[in-house]
């Protein structure tokens, strides 16, 4: 898989964590297991600012951008449909060998998307 | 709670890294996916190990790399250090992303928590094999 495609998937997973520790019935949940959820989240906040200053720029703004207009900058192509707004794909999109050795992103939606292949 | 899960019975591993390698080796995963969801759980670790009780850990994420919740539980008897304190019994599992995620994702640790709150801690470190630790979660298990 691309390797910026990789950072965006990474970066998207450790958004979705941080916003489930900050959520009020899961960081309940945590604490009653012993956790620290609040000292956890501001490690992640670290941990993602510094993978995010690894992403070029470009890339990195579009992640922002999208993450902020739709919630989820990064989804997976399911049933040759972008799982993001359901938009079936173009078949060259998915017949190439290499799709995801590339960054592609949906063209009705405009998010990240890869194959699970 | 009718969830399946996989159960490594004799970890060999001897550190949180290998440990969680070991139980995502109970899935078959492609390489890269793999890779991302080891690098998911290592990172929620060195923000806070997830000692839920002493001798039980819980290593845990949720990612748009699963479709469906996956379970994994471990048994050391020797002890993996987490990262210094040694555990015996890990429960790892990863919640997919998708509009039911959230709640999916909580109510499993809801259950965990209330499992292991109520005797269920004791319980599964004393197990005496992969039917009863599954059990005391009501959780099935097995390979596909």
């Amino acid at each position: 898989m691309n390797k910026v495609m990789e950072k965006l998937i990474s970066l998207h997973d450790l958004d979705v964590m941080i916003s489930d520790l900050a959520n009020k019935d899961i960081s309940r949940q945590e604490k009653k297991l012993g956790l620290y959820p609040e000292a956890a989240v501001a490690e992640l906040r670290k941990m993602r600012d510094q993978l995010a200053s690894t992403i070029d720029r470009k890339h990195r703004d579009m992640y922002d951008r999208l993450a902020g207009h739709y919630g989820n900058a990064v989804v997976p192509v399911v049933n040759q449909r972008c799982s993001g707004c359901l938009t079936q794909l173009p078949t060259a999109f998915f017949a190439s060998p290499d799709r995801n050795d590339q960054v592609v992103t949906c063209p009705s939606c405009g998010r990240f998307i890869y194959w699970c292949d | 709670m009718d969830r399946h899960c996989r159960i490594k019975w004799n970890m060999t591993s001897t550190s949180l890294e290998e440990a969680i390698s070991e139980l995502l080796d109970e899935f078959q995963f492609q390489r890269t996916t793999r890779t991302l969801l080891q690098t998911a759980l290592e990172t929620r670790e060195m923000a806070e190990p997830t000692m839920v009780h002493e001798g039980i850990a819980m290593p845990h994420c949720r990612s748009i790399l699963v479709d469906d919740i996956m379970i994994a539980l471990g048994r050391s008897a020797s002890g993996i250090p987490w990262p210094e304190r040694g555990v015996r019994m890990i429960i790892l599992f990863i919640t997919p992303v998708k509009p039911t995620g959230p709640s999916e994702h909580l109510e499993l640790i809801k259950h965990i928590a209330q499992t292991l709150r109520s005797g269920g801690a004791e319980e599964l470190l004393s197990a005496s094999g992969p039917d009863e630790a599954a059990s005391i979660f009501k959780f099935t298990y097995g390979g596909d």
